[in-house]
């Protein structure tokens, strides 16, 4: 399960809708408590996938902005828990690519829909141990 | 010995610790050091032989890559981060579990 505040889910869907017609992307920073990744706060990056057009449907955060992001969670006493990124006029469905280039177990890799520069509904998911398929993960969003 | 620092989704399977010191005049050999010790992290690190693709290795702030790769040296004050690049995006056609 992936929990995050309501603030929290309104700025991802306001960085997806200003990345549009582009995919947005960033980190979640938080803490697991067992089976729960508890999101506290974000590590917003630029899509650095290098060809512009393809930005519409493809986004890569560099070791670069990686590495950055945990240098600021072990400042503020968290780690990296998952991945956010937008899917620009298309379900928020993890896809052969973000299965092809997914990374670990564990991670929740949420993604928010934005249609016609409106962003509407998130869901997350996790790669599953055997590495063969994303399990989707329920999402409760509190005040 | 080196300390590498355990990505969190990797913890589990490195006794839920977050760094760990191992071995290991090189980056590579420290890598190979923690899979000895750590079997279940292999798979998550290599594909093979190599490092999987995605995988990076900081050398304290700077990318082994940019050094001297597997062979950069070491010594006991380093920390070696695991560090991932992540892509994906959109497909045509959505394939889950």
């Amino acid at each position: 399960m992936l929990r995050l505040s309501e603030a929290l889910q309104a700025q991802i869907n306001a960085q997806g809708a200003a990345a549009y017609p582009y995919e947005g992307c960033g980190l979640l920073l938080g803490h697991t408590n067992g089976e729960e990744n508890v999101v506290t706060g974000l590590f917003p990056v630029e899509n650095q996938w290098e060809v512009e057009e393809e930005k519409r449907e493809r986004f890569q955060i560099t070791p670069e902005d990686m590495f950055a992001a945990e240098v600021a969670a072990m400042n503020q006493g968290v780690d990296i828990i998952g991945i956010y990124h937008s899917h620009p006029d298309h379900d928020p469905v993890a896809s052969p690519r973000d299965l092809a280039w997914a990374t670990w177990p564990g991670y929740s890799y949420l993604i928010t829909e934005v249609r016609d520069g409106q962003p509407g509904e998130s869901r997350s998911w996790q790669l599953q141990r055997d590495r063969s398929g994303f399990e989707e993960e329920k999402i409760e969003i509190r005040d | 010995m080196a300390t590498i620092r355990i990505p969190t989704p990797l913890r589990p399977y490195a006794g839920n610790k977050s760094s760990v010191n191992v071995k290991g005049n090189t980056a590579g050999a420290a890598l190979e050091a923690l899979a000895q010790d750590y079997p279940d992290l292999r798979q998550h690190l290599f594909d093979g032989k190599q490092l999987r693709s995605f995988v990076n290795v900081y050398l304290n702030e700077e990318d082994i890559r940019y050094l001297n790769g597997a062979e950069t040296a070491i010594g006991e004050q380093d920390t070696l981060m695991i560090i991932p690049s992540i892509a994906g995006g959109r497909g045509a056609r959505e394939v889950v579990s």
